[in-house]
């Protein structure tokens, strides 16, 4: 029925050229402008940049894994650059000035696989975070599989490793000397 | 689970900082659909003027919609229409494109018009071009956003029946315009326009 119409879908700018979707960048820095327009508050340049470096984890439930993030690992989502296709969705979360972006696995989706699929992590993401024992206490009340205990290693870190739902490896670290200088909260 | 669209507008004619929640669940789709439409150099000043006019005119938005996408695509479809200077220029750069490509791997294609293929998928992109303004919208958001009839209607405050009637003589012309030189087919021009406007 509607047969005509096929070639006018096909010829969606970014179904012709795929490789072209909008920079996420700009949802963050029009958010911020909106804002301060709205608040009065000149709050427009204050968005953050992302890191020159982030990596892309694919999950086979991306939904999913979104909402174990940001509850046990408490990464926190730029909700307005989230991106919602049919064919999955692409978030990206937050930590400290770090950033990570999540999609849905598979061969048309970069070749980026699930450790789920893979049988193995072949990666980790290393990421510093303040108050590592009530991350830690959060993470494992939370499920996840907690595969490194919490220790201060020789190298000055007080760190544990994780994996999350679809075993992707996190690492979980503050500076010893970084807990030594804050004043006790217990 | 989430607070409705409707419910968040709402709050925030006290709250005006609440508008932020509308940009947070729209602003992506709403910038997907501009960069498609614009030249995608100009598609981020055009979001935030979308969402500038929303904001001021949050008060006016139908309180029994949940979604504020429609609306939202609305307000859109209008600043489209005052920057048709920088549509037309994506449509011409959408052309090349397409003769570029000339889209001769894609097998659906090959099959269905294999002598003019290219020259066909060059000319719906410059047939989309010389559509009245009010067709073309309705085609874009109906082929190109996926649209409902209702939503659609919505968007651009006109009855269901209209959107109907649009889309069907947008149809029809964009098939004359397209198969106007094609010899491979004949079809009649205007298969789905029996009904016509009421």
């Amino acid at each position: 029925m509607t047969d005509d119409l096929e070639p006018l879908r096909r010829s969606r700018p970014d179904r012709l050229l795929p490789d072209d979707p909008p920079d996420p960048e700009i949802l963050v820095r029009e958010k911020a402008r909106l804002m301060s327009a709205i608040t009065g508050r000149d709050g427009a340049g204050e968005h953050r940049r992302s890191p020159s470096i982030y990596p892309r984890l694919a999950y086979r439930d991306e939904v999913a894994a979104l909402d174990f993030l940001t509850r046990a690992f408490g990464l926190v989502e730029r909700r307005e650059s989230r991106m919602e296709h049919p064919e999955g969705m692409l978030a990206w979360l937050e930590i400290g000035d770090g950033v990570v972006m999540i999609g849905r696995a598979g061969e048309e989706r970069h070749g980026l696989h699930s450790p789920l699929e893979a049988g193995a992590p072949t990666a980790m993401v290393n990421v510093y975070v303040h108050d590592i024992d009530a991350h830690y206490r959060r993470a494992a009340s939370e499920g996840a599989q907690i595969v490194m205990p919490l220790e201060d290693m020789f190298w000055g870190d007080r760190r544990y490793e994780a994996l999350d739902l679809e075993g992707h490896r996190w690492h979980f670290a503050e500076r010893v000397s970084e807990i030594r200088a804050r004043p006790p909260t217990r | 689970m989430e607070e409705s669209d409707s419910a968040v507008i709402a709050d925030s004619l006290d709250t005006p900082a609440a508008f932020g929640v509308i940009f947070d669940r729209h602003g992506s789709t709403l910038l997907r659909f501009l960069a498609r439409r614009v030249d995608p150099a100009e598609a981020e000043d055009l979001l935030g003027e979308v969402f500038r006019i929303a904001f001021e005119r949050r008060s006016t938005f139908e309180r029994d919609r949940d979604s504020a996408r429609p609306w939202l695509y609305g307000i859109a479809a209008n600043v489209v229409a005052k920057h048709h200077r920088s549509e037309a220029r994506r449509l011409r750069a959408m052309s090349r494109v397409s003769t570029d490509r000339r889209l001769e791997d894609d097998p659906a294609e090959r099959a269905v018009a294999a002598a003019d293929a290219s020259a066909r998928w060059t000319r719906v992109m410059d047939a989309i071009g010389t559509l009245p303004e009010a067709e073309r919208q309705v085609l874009l958001l109906f082929a190109w956003e996926e649209l409902s009839y209702d939503e659609i209607a919505l968007a651009l405050g006109v009855p269901v029946g209209t959107v109907r009637s649009r889309l069907s003589r947008g149809r029809a012309r964009l098939a004359a315009l397209t198969r106007g030189r094609d010899t491979t087919t004949d079809v009649p021009l205007t298969p789905c326009d029996a009904g016509g406007e009421r």
